[in-house]
């Protein structure tokens, strides 16, 4: 279980006064707990829905049938999970080294609004493949560099990454309106949108399905993380200065250009989650792009204790229920957004009862 | 003239959920909870103070629902944090999600609902006075309690003792052990309080400055708010002020625009988190000084656990 796999963090001293955990959650293995949770916010989830006046039976009945029940839901899961995957390792990178980036959401914005300039600039004039590898180019670039702001404010000024890469999604969202409501607009009547990609330079998808490659890309890209953080000079390094960065300087690392390194290569995974969106899935911008993406990526990494195989079981389950949430509006008239619900309710469950590790006392 | 009275009126209106939201994330953080379910408890607050009113017809008893539900919301984010060591940031997405969810499913039956909010009461005498009149005493009763909340707060912070065993918590929590007080206490007391202020905040939104309850209807603000107590250094006043100036930063557009001047808003909407953005950078090191000292312990230890 990954439970077991969770390290002390180093520079907080062990519990030195052993409060008793309840006997009943020492008794219980991990196990069980992994289980009892899950379970219990769907229990929380029922009751909600009879509050609100719904049958939860026919309510969950109707969200399983149709959520795993056809192949066409299937395969949103999967085109759903992708952008999540890329963006969750796009937190797991800088938390190896310590940093908290709270930023997927305006990077992904950030990386799919250069993808759709470099687009638009391109236009159709050069075939497909040079089109999609600029734009993939533009976007890890973009990505990077708006993580790099934060990476940069820390270095410089020792200002917190996780208030400006915070602050810096509501700049980038911003940044995303006033490009499609003015410059970039394709059409000035009805809802606001950039010219749709041409075909030539839309991901393919993988033949007999309607799931566009990128999902190729994201697996490929966990194992290229965990071989990179788990094997490579570059990954120790980090996970020391993140550990515990006096140690990591007296032992000669560059601190600073670790911690920059770590969150820019994070803002390059997110960047390319904005491109995956963009040229896999939306095909342009509208003001909704992207939306909760990354909060519910850094949500998925969380879950997933910042390792990159539990990410993808995690991106799994969000995706799966934000297409169970729509089959829910769908059948059953409730808010697509009330599967939040279940999300959050899980996340709680999970995160708050599940942990091996005792609270942190600080 | 009747522009820059136009935006000040407007900033002063605007600005006052925000301005209650961050008064709250400032007790939270003072305590050393960072809680970014703010946006959550407007969330919640802004639809239970609006199905409060409309079932009572009452806009004060919607006000309190408001702080009630709030406050619930940021118990759950204290329970988590404090009691079970979850990670702060993640907990307070979360519980933002939490209540994305619980006011899509509970609030939209109450979508395009009538309801007689609180009406704008113009102070007498006050009111008289140019330009101020109009801007500060021609609001709603929601804005002058922010008047009278800020010193009340400030005072209760910095003069009183449950504030000192606040900030205690926030800043040297072992010496609250070696007084006897619990730290769990009073970080869960802080986030709560913190929690009823930010539904207070939601609820000026839905039953006084909009008037309408629509889903997502926060839009960001419970962010502005955690975004602008760092801007203000953890100080009420300078949250006051902060507040009216992000208010008049997104009144700005509206206002130019109604007089015909061809502007895009959103490059103007930026400008809180560019300004809170520019202030960090300028002043870093100066402003991480000014910050509790536990909340750097948090910033600092965060991920990976």
């Amino acid at each position: 279980m990954t439970v077991t796999m969770i390290k002390p963090v180093s520079d907080q001293p062990s519990d030195p006064s052993p409060a008793t955990p309840s006997r009943l959650r020492t008794a219980l293995p991990g196990i069980v707990r992994w289980t009892a949770a899950p379970v219990a916010a769907l229990a929380l989830f029922a009751i909600l829905l009879v509050i609100q006046g719904t049958n939860p039976a026919d309510a969950f009945s109707d969200m399983i049938s149709s959520t795993f029940g056809r192949q066409q839901s299937i395969e949103q899961i999967f085109i759903r999970m992708t952008p999540l995957v890329l963006a969750a390792l796009a937190v797991a990178v800088p938390a190896r080294a310590g940093m908290t980036n709270v930023g997927g959401e305006g990077q992904i914005i950030v990386g799919a609004v250069a993808a759709c300039g470099t687009y638009l600039a391109l236009g159709d004039s050069m075939s497909g493949a040079i089109v999609m590898v600029t734009m993939i180019i533009a976007s890890v670039i973009a990505g990077a560099a708006w993580a790099g702001i934060a990476g940069l404010m820390r270095l410089v000024t020792g200002v917190n990454e996780a208030i400006s890469t915070l602050l810096l999604n509501f700049v980038a969202l911003d940044l995303l309106l006033f490009l499609i409501y003015q410059p970039w607009r394709a059409n000035p009547v009805g809802q606001p949108a950039t010219r749709e990609l041409s075909d030539a330079a839309k991901l393919p998808v993988i033949s007999g399905t309607k799931v566009h490659v990128g999902i190729i890309l994201a697996v490929v890209l966990v194992v290229v993380v965990h071989v990179v953080l788990r094997k490579t000079r570059w990954g120790f390094r980090i996970g020391v200065a993140g550990g515990n960065a006096e140690a990591a300087r007296r032992a000669g690392f560059r601190v600073g250009a670790l911690l920059l390194s770590a969150l820019l290569i994070g803002g390059a995974l997110a960047g390319l989650a904005g491109f995956v969106q963009f040229a896999g899935v939306e095909y342009k911008l509208r003001p909704s792009f992207g939306h909760q993406l990354g909060y519910t990526a850094f949500l998925a990494c969380w879950l997933a204790r910042h390792q990159p195989f539990p990410i993808l079981v995690a991106a799994f389950v969000f995706a799966a229920l934000g297409v169970a949430g729509d089959s829910l509006q769908i059948d059953s008239g409730v808010p697509s957004a009330a599967i939040y619900i279940l999300t959050a309710l899980i996340l709680m469950a999970v995160l708050g009862f599940t942990t091996a590790k005792k609270k942190a006392r600080i | 003239m009747s522009l820059v009275v136009d935006v000040m009126t407007g900033g002063v209106r605007g600005g006052t959920s925000i301005m209650y939201a961050a008064l709250g994330e400032t007790v939270s953080e003072k305590a050393g909870v960072i809680n970014l379910g703010t946006e959550g408890s407007m969330l919640v607050g802004a639809l239970a103070a609006y199905a409060a009113c409309v079932e009572t017809g009452n806009p004060w008893v919607g006000a309190l629902a408001g702080a009630f539900a709030g406050g619930v919301l940021a118990f759950i984010h204290a329970y988590l944090v404090v009691r079970r060591g979850a990670s702060q940031f993640a907990s307070g997405l979360t519980l933002l999600f939490l209540a994305l969810g619980l006011t899509a499913l509970f609030g939209a039956s109450y979508v395009g609902r009538q309801v007689h909010g609180f009406d704008t009461w113009n102070v007498p005498l006050l009111h008289d006075i140019p330009v101020i009149g109009e801007v500060f005493f021609e609001q709603d009763p929601l804005v002058y309690l922010s008047y009278v909340m800020v010193p009340l707060l400030w005072w209760g912070l910095t003069r009183t003792r449950v504030g000192l065993l606040v900030r205690t918590a926030g800043e040297r929590s072992e010496a609250l052990v070696v007084h006897g007080y619990s730290i769990e206490v009073w970080r869960a007391a802080a986030v709560t309080v913190g929690g009823m202020l930010a539904g207070v905040g939601g609820a000026h939104l839905s039953i006084a400055y909009a008037n309408a309850w629509f889903e997502n209807m926060i839009s960001g603000r419970g962010f502005i708010a955690v975004a602008l107590v760092i801007f203000a250094i953890w100080k009420p006043y300078r949250v006051m002020l902060g507040a009216w100036l992000f208010g008049m930063a997104i009144a700005l557009s509206p206002a130019l625009q109604a007089r015909g001047y061809e502007i895009n808003q959103f490059l103007l909407d930026a400008v809180p988190f560019v300004l809170t953005l520019v202030v960090l950078t300028v002043f870093g090191r100066k402003t991480l000084s000014g910050s509790p000292a536990e909340l750097k312990r948090v910033f600092e230890n965060a991920p990976p656990t």
